[in-house]
């Protein structure tokens, strides 16, 4: 019998994976998207265990690891993104031991609206419900053929679902509403694409439930009116309609009651769903495990002696770093100094830094002890939950003399 | 050495979209250290009009910077069929990062999508490699 595994490439998880293996390595990767083979058959710069760039064994940089965050008075724990759930457990253990800043990538990111959702405020949806169910899927500042390569194949377009058997020809309408013409744009086709002018989201929203209302729509940007009702109609003549929400809306939003309107609008008409399109695969994960301790998806800092939490933008990765009110860090799973912008992350050289990854990246170039780990999904198991919220279990496919991050945390935290 | 040399460059301000793009991605599995994935980062995508404003050719390289920092990228005419002019669009990598603001009017999440550069032919300058970003 074929042995399928997980992706874990992005926060699909796809989990109908064929590997070949040869010699103790990934050499060929069947299903999954050219992402997800890279992922899967490892980097070409695997991460070397270090001390003050000098190699050393994993015990003498666990133990170097475990001094740094003894000593600081605020050390600042992130990323996460990319680590199992049993891993993102050890690090909330750790950064509660330590009275740490604790954040991940979702704090710049798809943050809001996770918060949103497991605080019951979005009614949201399984990708499994949108395969079976959904006959308008909306990308709204998403790009999924570039970021989440399988969604529309696996998922939200092209399948064949229980109730969607004449798939995208007749039974599915999808619609991009974005800034430019993506190539998932370009796949929705002109008459369903709806080009939109920078951080003007908030306003064609309004536009939109306008229309919903039976009004007329007006934008300041003099949008075709006709096109917006149109728009409308077929929003409202959904069975299941659902809205992917890329970082293109998210960040348009300064808050996010206009999308709670529209929300609330679509589903008086019809009924609509909201899919973060959420990028690592595990961050989902850690905001949930999180918020299940503190009630708090992210940005929080621990009290060290009396176990309190506080929490708000203040103990956010990007305020911690540029009013450098952190004295050391450790990050797992992540690559800030490549992500987070240059100004912010530059202050990370600056001071103690503990890099835990499969991979070389640029933190580690910058850190003062870095630890390779196994990479989750290929050479070690755990659990993973995908962008809408669904448990998957990771299975190993290789050996590695890597030990997991769920182990490197665990023997940091003994060690502290 | 042609006359041009001793032209001064036009500038010209332009707002800065970043975007994904899977072999981007897929070359930072590979390595963030690589030949493909400097290749495939160093890039700005530019409106036709905007290149024919700063007098160059397109996989000419350009200086973009702002008060956060300077990157020469090469620039590109972006595939898009409708007028984009002011606008250009750079992969999420560590060059665009290098010219993201770090104001965040106290929310913590920077303008990664949106942010003013201004823009200069590079007389053939090299693109900067991932060490000098750092």
């Amino acid at each position: 019998m074929t042995e399928y595994y997980v992706c874990p490439g992005c926060a699909l998880l796809c989990d109908d994976i064929e590997v070949e293996i040869e010699d103790g390595k990934v050499t060929k990767v069947n299903s999954a998207c050219r992402k997800g083979v890279a992922r899967m058959k490892g980097c070409s710069d695997p991460m070397e265990c270090t001390v003050d760039d000098e190699k050393t064994d994993v015990d003498a940089a666990i133990t170097k690891a475990a001094d740094i965050l003894r000593e600081a008075k605020d050390p600042l724990i992130f990323g996460h993104g990319n680590s199992s759930s049993q891993a993102q457990q050890l690090s909330i253990d750790i950064a509660k031991r330590t009275g740490a800043y604790l954040d991940d990538t979702s704090s710049f990111c798809q943050g809001p609206i996770i918060e949103a959702i497991l605080q019951d405020k979005l009614k949201t949806c399984t990708l499994d419900d949108i395969r079976h169910k959904a006959d308008v899927i909306v990308f709204w500042g998403a790009d999924p053929s570039n970021s989440h390569p399988r969604h529309l194949s696996r998922y939200s377009y092209f399948p064949r679902g229980n109730e969607r058997q004449r798939g995208w020809e007749e039974d599915r309408t999808a619609i991009a509403i974005d800034i430019r013409k993506s190539d998932t744009a370009e796949i929705c086709g002109q008459s369903n694409f709806y080009r939109i002018p920078m951080a003007a989201d908030a306003e064609f929203m309004e536009a939109l439930v306008s229309a919903l209302s039976g009004k007329v729509p007006k934008t300041s940007f003099d949008f075709d009116k006709k096109k917006i009702l149109q728009l409308a109609n077929v929003l409202k003549k959904a069975k299941f309609g659902v809205i992917c929400v890329g970082l293109g809306l998210v960040y348009s939003l300064d808050e996010l009651e206009p999308l709670f309107i529209l929300m609330d609008k679509l589903n008086e008409v019809s009924s609509f769903h909201l899919l973060p399109m959420v990028g690592q695969y595990n961050m989902r994960g850690f905001n949930q495990n999180l918020f299940d301790k503190t009630g708090y998806i992210n940005r929080v800092k621990f009290d060290g002696e009396d176990n309190s939490v506080k929490h708000g933008a203040d103990f956010s990765v990007i305020e911690s770093l540029r009013n450098r009110s952190v004295d050391a860090a450790l990050i797992i799973g992540s690559d800030p100094l490549s992500s987070l912008p240059l100004s912010v992350a530059r202050y990370l050289a600056e001071i103690p830094l503990i890099t835990i990854d499969p991979c070389r990246n640029l933190t580690a170039t910058k850190s003062t002890v870095t630890i390779p780990c196994a990479l989750s999904g290929v050479e070690a198991g755990g659990t993973a939950m995908r962008m809408d919220g669904v448990e998957v279990e990771l299975k190993k496919v290789i050996d590695t003399d890597n030990l997991t991050d769920e182990e490197i945390l665990r023997r940091i935290k003994e060690a502290i | 050495m042609g006359f041009g040399q001793f032209l001064s460059s036009p500038e010209i301000k332009l707002k800065v979209v970043t975007f994904r793009d899977v072999f981007q991605n897929t070359a930072q599995e590979s390595s963030r250290f690589g030949e493909d994935y400097c290749k495939l980062s160093a890039v700005i995508k530019l409106d036709p009009k905007d290149i024919v404003k700063l007098s160059i050719k397109e996989g000419e390289t350009v200086i973009v910077k702002n008060k956060s920092g300077k990157v020469v990228v090469k620039a590109e005419g972006s595939e898009s069929e409708e007028s984009h002019t002011g606008i250009a669009y750079m992969v999420n990598s560590p060059w665009s990062n290098a010219l993201v603001p770090d104001e965040t009017g106290g929310s913590g999440v920077p303008s990664f999508k949106d942010f003013e550069v201004s823009v200069q032919g590079a007389k053939g300058e090299r693109i900067t490699s991932l060490r000098d970003i750092f």
